[in-house]
């Protein structure tokens, strides 16, 4: 189709943008900076504006130390403030109407064998994530912060990602022979 | 004690409210694009497309360069910035567990960060995109956020612990 508007072009060119991975990896890394900006004084740490595991961690260990009146660990930002950061609630808003609007919602169910082994991968990410001090996102938060161990950590991710693939294909040819 | 934009009577109210609208607005641009760090990885490894890739590579330099920016307006703000001119090479920004030496941290960096990228690979997406193939109607996505769900009070209650025990028992304490 050839664009015959200077308004048309635009709206093209916007298109293409928001579905490109790049331009969301722009837009956390810019938000993030502003978030930490804006929020920093309810409580630390720093580089903290936006990751999946430490979030879901401040709103799981939160909501239940509301309720519960106990008193699991998180971070100080989620601690000072009325509620936990609610980022992970955002994210599954953001992409539940995203996929309504655009018609990509469709109902995948599993066997009882992939629930219970995404579990047990969704549990040990989490513990695993957290022992480093954060997921793939505040990874790369705190690389661009300046902290040469989210580095390490993204470096033997890569590493760890080549040798998952290489499980995988290694499987795929022992099932097909 | 670092020092943002909003005083913290406001800002205790603002955390819940700022972190919604900023997941949200993440939430659809990841639907939309596929945005995922550990499939950028499998499919540079795989066909050499960076299509994926260039988002988690963009999201690093977008991160500097808006930590850079918020910086230089907000030098409060960004206390820290950049963390290991600050602080030493090997010190992780805090959020990992406390009071451990160089050694322990690189070696809690590397080992999980191998483990997670192996994880993720087998079942399909690194944390966000198993959280939009949730939102997309995929159930087994669902049980991989409802074990990170279970985890967090396990890990808070005990594994912390033992990891700041086990590598002080190595002699790799601070």
């Amino acid at each position: 189709m050839v664009p015959c508007s200077i308004h048309d072009t635009v709206r093209r060119h916007a298109f293409l943008l928001v579905r490109h991975p790049a331009f969301l990896g722009a837009v956390i890394g810019i938000l993030a900076a502003l978030s930490q900006s804006l929020l920093i004084s309810a409580g630390g740490p720093e580089a903290y504006g936006f990751c999946v595991a430490c979030h879901t961690r401040d709103l799981v260990n939160g909501v239940t130390n509301i309720l519960a009146g106990s008193s699991l660990a998180l971070a100080p930002i989620s601690k000072n403030a009325v509620l936990p950061v609610m980022s992970v609630v955002g994210v599954l808003i953001g992409a539940y109407v995203s996929a309504r609007v655009n018609r990509e919602h469709a109902v995948k169910k599993g066997s009882f064998r992939d629930y219970l082994l995404y579990f047990l991968g969704g549990f040990l990410v989490l513990i695993l994530a957290m022992v480093f001090g954060g997921c793939p996102y505040r990874a790369a938060l705190r690389t661009g912060y300046g902290d040469i161990i989210a580095l390490l950590f993204i470096v033997a991710m890569a590493l760890g990602v080549v040798a998952g693939t290489v499980f995988m294909l290694k499987r795929a040819e022992r099932e097909e022979a | 004690m670092a020092t943002g934009v909003l005083p913290m009577e406001i800002a205790v109210y603002a955390v819940p409210a700022v972190t919604l609208l900023l997941g949200i607005l993440i939430g659809y641009l990841a639907q939309r694009s596929g945005f995922c760090s550990i499939g950028g990885f499998r499919d540079y490894f795989l066909f050499r497309h960076t299509r994926i890739l260039s988002g988690y590579l963009a999201l690093i330099v977008f991160a500097f360069l808006g930590y850079l920016l918020f910086w230089i307006l907000t030098p409060a703000a960004m206390e820290h910035f950049f963390w290991a001119l600050t602080s030493g090479p090997f010190i992780p920004v805090p959020g990992a567990p406390a009071g451990l030496g160089p050694a322990a941290y690189i070696l809690l960096a590397v080992i999980p960060g191998f483990l997670v990228g192996f994880i993720c690979v087998l079942l399909g997406g690194c944390p966000i995109r198993q959280a939009v193939m949730t939102s997309e109607g995929n159930i087994r996505a669902a049980f991989f956020l409802l074990g990170m769900a279970v985890a967090s009070p396990v890990f808070a209650a005990f594994v912390s612990g033992w990891i700041v025990l086990l590598m002080k028992s190595l002699g790799l304490g601070a």
